[in-house]
């Protein structure tokens, strides 16, 4: 497998009226081609804004750290993401080399534009394609997904397909532009669970299909272990776990994370009761000094934790955890 | 298409229908007022010397064909209406058609006018105000907005003339110079009248603009946080083409939509400004219809009118709606 891309020390904050919001805080990750890594965290943990990085695409009141280092690998060689300025050089990471798919389908399609023509427009941007290629095209793709009748669907909207198609509609649009990377930002989480279901195993057929990267931002643990080789969970704006799916839900390292799994309702024990963890996640105007996630931790290991951010230590091979305590020189005294 | 027609004339009927039922309201109101236009007549002829029975007053009713019940007398006015025919005015004593003349067309026309300025202005103006960054282009729009909506027309009106009679001597009132008044349209007539009636339009669309920005910028800013925008972005399109395609297009729907309403807060300003600039239009002679003389059949006509190209109006904006928006236009076709 060939590298993807490298985030490193992805730092963003907001410029608000009241005041500077740290919203991503010294996050970095890599991805391989043709590998699927799963995002994890609560709402306002940073994932979203995170993959929106990726394609410079926050607000304007963004400022982005002075290290982060966004660089994409593609067959032409590196571009550096953070480097591109004007509308023109930007167009290869939004919807040229990454995609992105919205949780909300229906309100990513323009109401009163067709899908079709926002299919082609697209396809038009980044590609040398004819006005009547990037319909073939379109169709093709809308076939692909799965979608019945995919030459009426070209000229519908939005509102006249379910959620599930305009979802598949979504992903075919997002992919038309064979993109390296797929951002999917919680593709299911407005779906009915049979839906999600179908969609995931589309969206998994066509990564291996196409070869190319997925991100896969969810809070729904459950999907990751579905979908995903490997996870980074975020709480506060803050990585604390990295590793492959198996070994993070198996053996999770960090108290976050065990918090986030025992909280998860179970089938097998109806009645057992939920343990959801502690406390509120924090506004990120009051981050917490030290380890972000000392003021709900349950395994605190002493003053530590509220001073010093900690450090990511390996706990086994492709397995790390942001936690004072697997630090080998006494982090559980 | 058929269908398409199908729902035009649909609305066409409604229209129609709407506007039957406006007329009959006025009628109505004033069956309500004390006294009609028979005892006005005579007692105003009665003011003059003349003596007046009441033998003279039935006689007077029964001319004018007020004895009738009054659903058959709006019944046979609004069928002549129809045809273009308002019969006379009871007081003024005068063919209707003859006395409104122009002044119809003349006041609709203003107010079109001034719609039009509005929203030349407010569009650019407001998608502008909406995505720009600088505070003071934003505070200064701001202010000259809350001046226009803050402002009352017959002031503006007031200040114009003051400012104009003091520096070039010439009041600025009226539509026409004395010589060209009852002059026939012709390319000089209408070089004076063009001259004269820009005044009015700016009063009137002075403060019709301010809102009108106030409302396209506020649609706009709704518009370009939605998701559908950032959707776009995310997919490359940039610059003009995603101002303008995603959210201006989009917010183009409530602007049509609030054509209409403007149209009628026009009219309702236009007898003011009329009355200061004194110029001969149809919506002062309405309140002098209504108000001195409790004249039907002058007031129905000229409100006939007015509601009439209100009406039009919007049965045109519901037409560009379902041309504009796909969800509406679905929802007609099926």
């Amino acid at each position: 497998m060939s590298r993807l891309i490298d985030v490193e020390n992805l730092t963003l904050q907001f410029d608000t009226d009241e005041g500077r919001i740290t919203a991503v805080d010294d996050v970095s990750f890599s991805l391989e081609a043709g590998e699927v890594m799963g995002l994890v965290g609560e709402s306002g943990s940073g994932k979203s804004v995170t993959a929106k990085s990726l394609m410079k695409l926050n607000p304007r009141n963004a400022i982005y750290g002075e290290n982060t280092k966004i660089t994409l690998h593609l067959e032409d060689g590196p571009v550096d993401v953070m480097s591109l300025q004007n509308d023109r050089e930007m167009k290869i990471v939004r919807g040229g080399s990454i995609s992105l798919i919205f949780q909300e389908p229906m309100a990513s399609f323009a109401p009163a534009i067709s899908i079709g023509d926002q299919m082609v427009e697209q396809l038009l941007i980044h590609t040398n394609f004819s006005k009547a290629q990037a319909k073939e095209v379109s169709i093709e793709m809308l076939d692909r997904v799965g979608i019945s009748d995919p030459s009426t669907r070209f000229g519908q909207y939005a509102f006249e397909l379910s959620g599930g198609m305009r979802q598949r509609a979504m992903i075919a649009m997002a992919l038309s532009t064979k993109p390296k990377l797929l951002i999917a930002d919680e593709p299911t989480t407005a779906l009915d669970v049979t839906i999600q279901a179908q969609v995931i195993d589309l969206m998994k057929d066509l990564v291996s299909e196409f070869g190319m990267g997925i991100i896969f931002i969810t809070h729904d643990l459950g999907v990751i272990a579905q979908t995903a080789d490997k996870v980074a969970v975020m709480y506060l704006g803050r990585l604390v776990e990295q590793g492959t799916v198996r070994d993070v839900i198996r053996r999770p390292a960090h108290p976050y994370t065990r918090g986030l799994i025992a909280a998860l309702p179970t089938l097998d024990d109806i009645d057992a009761p939920l343990t959801p963890i502690p406390g509120d996640i924090p506004s990120p105007l009051e981050r917490p000094p030290g380890c972000v996630y000392n003021t709900r931790c349950q395994e605190v290991v002493g003053s530590r934790c509220s001073t010093q951010v900690p450090a990511f230590y390996q706990v086994q091979p492709d397995h790390a955890a942001a936690c004072h305590i697997y630090d080998p020189e006494g982090g559980t005294e | 298409m058929v269908q398409f027609l199908r729902f035009a004339t649909i609305r066409a009927a409604l229209a129609f229908f709407t506007l039957c039922l406006v007329s009959f309201i006025v009628f109505s109101l004033m069956e309500l007022v004390p006294g009609d236009c028979a005892e006005r007549y005579l007692a105003f002829k009665n003011s003059q010397g003349a003596q007046i029975s009441i033998a003279d007053i039935e006689a007077e009713r029964v001319r004018l064909g007020l004895d009738r019940p009054y659903l058959e007398r709006w019944t046979s006015w609004i069928f002549n209406a129809f045809q273009g025919e308002f019969g006379d005015s009871c007081i003024l004593r005068l063919n209707i058609n003859q006395l409104l003349g122009q002044k119809v067309w003349l006041s609709i026309g203003i107010c079109l006018g001034s719609l039009f300025l509005a929203y030349l202005i407010a569009v650019p103006v407001g998608i502008i105000a909406a995505t720009s960054r600088n505070p003071y282009l934003n505070n200064g729009l701001r202010i000259v907005s809350y001046l226009g909506l803050a402002l009352p027309n017959f002031l503006l009106a007031l200040m114009i003339m003051l400012f104009s009679t003091v520096f070039f001597g010439d009041s600025l009132t009226g539509l026409f110079s004395p010589e060209y008044r009852d002059a026939p349209w012709d390319w000089p007539k209408i070089k004076d009248f063009l001259g004269h009636v820009w005044l009015p339009v700016f009063i009137l669309g002075w403060s019709a603009t301010a809102f009108a920005i106030q409302t396209v910028r506020a649609l706009m800013s709704d518009e370009i946080s939605k998701l559908y925008v950032t959707a776009a972005a995310a997919r490359g399109v940039s610059g003009r083409r995603l101002l303008m395609r995603y959210p201006a297009r989009h917010a183009l729907s409530p602007i049509i939509n609030s054509l209409g309403f403007d149209l009628n807060r026009i009219f309702n300003e236009l007898p003011i400004v009329a009355l200061i600039l004194t110029l001969t239009e149809a919506g002062s002679l309405l309140i002098e219809a209504l108000a001195r003389s409790n004249d039907q059949q002058l007031a129905g006509a000229i409100i006939f009118f007015l509601t009439g190209s209100i009406i039009a109006i919007n049965f045109i904006t519901d037409i560009a709606l379902a041309i504009v928006d796909p969800r509406i236009r679905r929802s007609i076709l099926g």
